[in-house]
């Protein structure tokens, strides 16, 4: 369990990994994020919804880029969806029925303390496997789970990734 | 042949008897499964101690220690050295052979068996300082270091040590009514909690080279004795917090010259260790209503730290009806005040912070703790005691009167305000705990939820109060959806001990205070759920509560059946999922006597054109609910004409069938649209099922057509 204090010094180099009790107020909830699959037949596409923890990410990216992201501050970085861009591309891969497909990022929304990032991958006429492999915050946060569930028709598919465990397939 | 034909017809007979024989098995038979038992297989029996309204019974009794102890800060060396008188009281009506103690350092010693709990792994890479604390550095030398137990005239007592608590063999049984007094010499070494974390120790500061002390379990103390545990009997293993007795605290502390310090109690000797312009900012301080005042500045408090004072003074306090001591110390604590009126008596809101806290604090953590004192006071019961105050000490945790909290700004001063609400967010948290558990003084150790959660659920209201468009991230029944919607093999029940769940902040603080306002919002109305609650928190002010006396307070004063809503959302890990299954429609044709009502086959909602125009609307809904929880159904009817109604449907709709529920709807106008919950009241896991006509369109979907339009 890692103390959350230390993590929001942004100034923090090292993020240290303790077994420490949860103190009082227990405002860190969870280290999981949440990746939901959605494969539409109407308009052949695979929506894809992923909530992450908005501090973590933050972290994460002003560790990995040197930047200052400042998420809904005053001050946020103005481009900061080039580094959400850039970060998803380098952390999110998917194969479907074993071939590789890039993924649009179309946007994204804050909702209190969590980031929900929409992106989608067009033209896909059908679903037997979707092989994820999903690094999110894995890198900074050791604790770190995605929690991957997918719907392509009636089926419904999930699996948990850590960092140890980043991919998994899921078959229809 | 006839022979044959008739051999294999008798065969064939046999045979089919023998089939239909094993057909009529013995059906199974089963046991009261309805939603809606009563609780009493899961309560207590009520008894004279505890009554089954939920109150305190006639025969009710509570132990009460009072402790007087010498404390002694090393600021050189981080150590806490003290000598403690205890007075216990046995109040109860039973002899005792002994008294338990508890020894929290112990969580630390070198020999702690906490660790041993803690599943872990090999991670691909930790930082160095990780690294050497865990695999090389030698181990803290933590936990209690106790020199002597003596009886009131210094004569040896036997005791036994197991890990965090401590028998006090007493040489003669202590007989009800009886009260008996002992010492305990005792030091220990204060951890550093910013490296190693905890609910207590020391931030350092490498300018200046100085230490804020935010010090609590510090002193061997009793474990609480009661009906229902008997002695607490659980370890503290770490995260499930305490059970401890009220009493008077008479606190002496000695710290350096230059410090200045915060504590629970009343400071008795105010003129010898506040200099007298402090004396004098202070009075000031008592009677301004509407701002902080500074009792010592940030100009003077940079002054101070920068050099080492080698005098001493000792700080004096007395503290009544409290059932824990804690204290803040540091030569760079910067100090103001603001007076707080509560029902026309003035207690005092006091903030300790450094430097590195402005102007955060300066800005916010007085007037968050007034904020708490008001709104909790109002839900409650007025705040007994005569201030509260906040420390800048960089963690979340609480004590009777003083509590320690997190936030600082970026360097430069600024802070977004994420980081702004969520200071004043565990302010307030941290603040309330006075109400529970120091006041309404629940065993954490056992239920963690029952202060937690409460809390949880007072403080929302109180950060509404502070600021109207205060994001609130916990307690909002959409928030837990995420919780409640997850792998079942890691959730737990709420009624589940919090040493051993996932997800604790979910499920003993997230779930329960959203169960307390999913009660106040929708289930029995603001006026019904404040009066019970301010009910249950009276009875028990000052008192040991269990999970009973909330549930049946609850209803006692409020004349609800809740049984049904504890079981499902306290006691099972079942969601709410509500919606709509089927709708048929029809209109009416007189026809002699009777009414003969016509089913419109016509798809969609909508009624066909060559409808009676005579006749009502009518619509047969069948409401389904694949969650296990039960809910009042919810639903808003749009008519055609642009107008809208709700209605709730209670509960106890579904009492004779768990799955499924038709209702009739009868309008004079058309209705275009049904839904369930539209404002995300009952926690639903999936609301795709939540409308007619079904809706289609997912959050993904509703979030490309919002870039569009």
């Amino acid at each position: 369990m890692v103390f959350s204090y230390i993590k929001m010094s942004f100034q923090k180099k090292h993020l240290l990994l303790l077994i420490i009790p949860l103190l009082s107020f227990s405002s860190h909830k969870y280290y999981l994020s949440l990746t939901q699959i959605e494969y539409k037949s109407d308009s052949k596409a695979v929506q894809i919804t992923i909530n992450v923890f908005m501090d973590d990410l933050e972290i994460a990216l002003n560790n990995y880029y040197h930047i200052n992201l400042q998420l809904t501050s005053k001050k946020e970085l103005q481009n900061s969806e080039v580094y959400f861009k850039k970060y998803l591309k380098e952390k999110l891969h998917l194969k479907i029925n074993d071939i590789a497909k890039e993924f649009n990022y179309i946007g994204k929304e804050y909702d209190a303390d969590l980031i929900y990032f929409y992106l989608e991958i067009e033209n896909i006429k059908e679903i037997n496997t979707i092989e994820v492999v999903n690094k999110i915050l894995t890198t900074h946060f050791p604790n770190q789970k995605n929690l991957i569930k997918s719907k392509v028709g009636e089926k419904h598919k999930s699996i948990l990734l850590n960092s140890k465990n980043d991919k998994g397939l899921l078959k229809f | 042949m006839k022979k044959t034909s008739l051999l294999l017809l008798t065969i064939f007979i046999a045979g089919a008897t023998v089939l239909a024989q094993e057909n009529k098995r013995t059906k199974q038979g089963h046991t009261n499964q309805n939603k809606f038992k009563q609780l009493k297989d899961q309560l207590a029996t009520p008894n004279s101690q505890r009554t089954a309204s939920g109150a305190p019974g006639v025969n009710y009794t509570q132990q009460k220690v009072d402790y007087i102890m010498d404390i002694i800060l090393d600021d050189e060396n981080q150590t806490i050295t003290g000598k403690e008188t205890i007075v216990y009281h046995n109040n109860s009506k039973d002899e005792l052979a002994y008294l338990w103690v508890q020894l929290d350092q112990n969580m630390r010693s070198k020999d702690s068996k906490t660790p041993d709990i803690q599943p872990n792994k090999i991670s691909k890479k930790i930082s160095k300082k990780s690294f050497n604390r865990r695999f090389s550095d030698a181990p803290f030398d933590g936990g209690f270091n106790i020199t002597s137990v003596t009886n009131i005239d210094d004569q040896k007592l036997s005791y036994t040590i197991n890990q965090t608590m401590m028998r006090i063999n007493l040489p003669k049984p202590l007989v009800a009514g009886e009260v008996f007094s002992f010492k305990i010499k005792w030091w220990y070494n204060i951890n550093n909690h910013r490296e190693n974390g905890g609910r207590s120790g020391y931030e350092h500061f490498t300018e200046n080279d100085n230490n804020n002390y935010v010090i609590a379990q510090f002193f061997p103390r009793l474990c609480v004795y009661d009906n229902v545990e008997g002695w607490q009997n659980d370890q503290f293993w770490g995260r499930s917090e305490f059970a401890l007795e009220f009493g008077d605290y008479t606190v002496h502390i000695t710290t350096p010259k230059d410090h200045m310090l915060g504590a629970t109690g009343v400071l008795q000797n105010k003129s010898e260790v506040l200099t007298k312009k402090e004396l004098k900012r202070l009075a000031k301080a008592k009677n301004t209503f509407d701002h902080p005042v500074l009792i010592r500045t940030q100009e003077e408090a940079s002054k101070i730290e920068k050099s080492k004072s080698s005098a001493t003074k000792t700080w004096k306090f007395v503290a009544k009806n409290v059932r824990d001591y804690a204290f803040a110390t540091s030569r760079k604590f910067i100090w103001d005040a603001m007076a707080v009126n509560i029902n026309d008596k003035t207690v005092m809101a006091y903030s300790l912070y450094s430097k590195e806290a402005n102007p955060l604090y300066g800005d916010h953590s007085t007037r968050a703790v007034a904020q708490t004192l008001k709104t909790y006071s109002k839900y409650t019961f007025e705040y007994p005691y005569h201030k509260a105050i906040s420390v800048d000490g960089q963690m979340g945790m609480e004590y009777p009167q003083i509590c320690f909290n997190p936030g600082r700004p970026n360097a430069d001063g600024s802070y977004s305000d994420r980081i702004k609400y969520r200071m004043i967010k565990v302010t307030i948290h941290e603040v309330g705990h006075n109400f529970f558990p120091m006041i309404v003084n629940s065993d954490e150790r056992q239920w963690t939820w029952m202060d937690e959660g409460l809390n949880s659920y007072v403080e929302m209201l109180a950060e509404l109060a502070y600021d109207k468009n205060f994001p609130i991230t916990r307690g909002y029944p959409k928030n837990i959806v995420k919780y409640m919607s997850g792998n079942q093999s890691k959730i737990a029940p709420i009624m589940t001990k919090g040493d051993n769940v996932y997800s604790f902040g979910s499920n003993a603080y997230g779930k329960p205070a959203t169960a307390l306002w999913i009660l106040r919002e929708t289930i029995m109305g603001h006026e019904l759920f404040d009066h019970a609650f301010r009910t249950y928190s009276q009875r028990w002010m000052f008192k040991h509560p269990t999970p009973a006396d909330f549930f049946r307070t609850m209803e006692d004063a409020s004349g609800i059946d809740l049984d049904w809503f504890w079981r499902g959302w306290f006691y099972t890990t079942d969601v709410t999922d509500i919606g709509i299954k089927n709708v048929k429609k029809y209109h009416t044709k007189l026809n002699n006597n009777n009414i003969n009502f016509i089913e419109d086959t016509s798809k969609g909602l909508s009624f066909s054109p060559d409808k009676n125009t005579d006749s009502k609307f009518h619509y047969e809904i069948t409401y389904n609910k694949p969650g296990g929880l039960v809910m009042p159904i919810i639903v808003h009817f749009n008519y055609k004409d642009g107008t809208s109604e709700r209605k709730v449907y209670p509960a106890q709709i579904w009492r004779y069938n768990d799955k499924e529920v038709t209702k009739v709807f009868s309008s004079d106008k058309e209705l275009s649209k049904i839904t369930i919950d539209p404002y995300q009241e009952t926690a639903d896991v999936d609301i795709s099922n939540n409308n007619w006509p079904q809706e289609n369109k997912n959050k993904f979907e509703k979030f490309k057509n919002k870039l569009k339009g």
